[in-house]
């Protein structure tokens, strides 16, 4: 027998308990899920224009630059990356209403990311970063840290599947070419505050998080158009 | 209170902690990101996700049985079953050695502790101890047996 400590136990009380803490818990996990869910920042326009480059895709005439801070090696930055940066390419990058900035931010929880980034440099350097941008980010599980510990032998194959030349591009890892700009582009996310990948910026909004394209759409165009009433009121 | 009810007490709130998780995981809660918070490491690893299902899931799959087995336990016709003490010994065994897995990948993997998840392996082990206890007073000889 189940033996009740203190006489006999009450099934009332016991249901009534059951009751209050699934309530209490519901309410607790609505009251949660009901916050707004990114933390929506502002761009610090105070604090000296970007020094750090990173790579650009676009049109020089766009009408609106977004930056993302991302790190290669992140699962949500590779979501982002495979999932809805095609749409965002296609739907507002071709068609000239946006230029995106792609600044590093390889986060130390990230054992094997420094090498990736190191990988897209040296792509760029043969004029083809956003080709092995979209390989290394297609790949992610193939190279990550939780996979191999020999990354840049993975990442050299996905390079000869880009067509780099391979030579070029093994002395440019080996030598660390791109150290520095790697760096500078980390030490920029560091100055902002940044804190998370990926992390995008439009006009003086910063967002963190895995956008969907619609909301990253709506970003683009609250930017635009904070923009477009400055200019009017100047 | 018997054993069981607070059985049932402690998976109600596992039941809640994975909920959480999942809601989290499915990015109804907060955003899906990569930072240098342990738990957005952990939840953003390959092995977040298990059979296709997130394992925050999973979780909230087995502590919903748990919680069912021991209300169950708690209803008069099986009170005295000893086969009822068997099978809570033998889900919440299963439970500790599913978390012992995670901590595992935890520690040894993803190198990074998520405060959410190591509250959900407290609240496996304390279910399984209730259920341990539970057990032996089972296998105890009875009165007038």
């Amino acid at each position: 027998m189940v033996k009740p400590q203190g006489g006999k136990p009450s099934m009332r009380a016991f249901y009534l308990t059951i009751v209050a803490i699934a309530v209490v818990g519901i309410a607790a996990l609505s009251y949660l899920a009901s916050r707004p869910r990114r933390q929506v920042g502002e761009w610090d326009s105070s604090l000296p224009k970007l020094t750090a480059q990173g790579h650009v895709i676009g049109s020089d005439s766009a009408k609106l630059e977004v930056i993302e801070f991302a790190d290669m090696e992140c699962p949500a930055c590779g979501s982002w990356a495979t999932v809805t940066e095609p749409d965002v390419r296609a739907r507002l990058i071709n068609t000239g209403i946006i230029r995106l900035r792609y600044m590093d931010f390889p986060l130390p929880v990230h054992k094997n990311t420094w090498n990736a980034h190191r990988a897209a440099w040296c792509a760029g350097d043969q004029g083809k970063f956003w080709e092995m941008h979209d390989a290394i980010y297609a790949n992610q599980d193939k190279w990550n840290g939780e996979t191999t510990d020999n990354p840049d032998k993975v990442l050299a194959g996905i390079a000869q599947g880009v067509g780099l030349n391979m030579d070029q591009y093994a002395k440019c890892v080996a030598d660390r070419k791109f150290q520095a700009q790697i760096q500078s582009n980390y030490d920029e996310a560091v100055r902002r505050n940044v804190n998370q990948t990926p992390t995008f910026v439009f006009g003086s909004q910063v967002v963190p998080g895995e956008l969907p394209y619609d909301e990253f759409k709506k970003y683009v165009d609250a930017a635009i158009a904070a923009q477009e009433s400055a200019k009017k009121a100047k | 209170m018997t054993r069981r009810m607070l059985l049932a007490l402690v998976a109600l709130v596992g039941v809640l902690v994975a909920t959480y998780l999942t809601l989290y995981k499915l990015g109804y809660i907060g955003t899906l990101v990569c930072g240098t918070g342990a738990c957005e490491l952990v939840q953003t690893s390959r092995w977040a996700t298990f059979l296709g299902l997130p394992v925050a899931t999973w979780g909230v799959g087995y502590y919903v049985a748990v919680l069912a087995l021991a209300i169950a336990g708690t209803q008069e016709q099986f009170a005295g079953d000893r086969r009822m003490a068997t099978a809570l010994l033998a889900l919440t065994g299963w439970g500790v050695l599913f978390t012992a897995w995670l901590t595992y990948l935890e520690l040894f993997r993803i190198h990074a502790i998520c405060r959410w998840c190591v509250g959900s392996a407290c609240i496996v082990v304390v279910m399984f101890i209730i259920a341990l206890l539970d057990y032996r007073a089972q296998a105890a000889p009875q009165p007038g047996e």
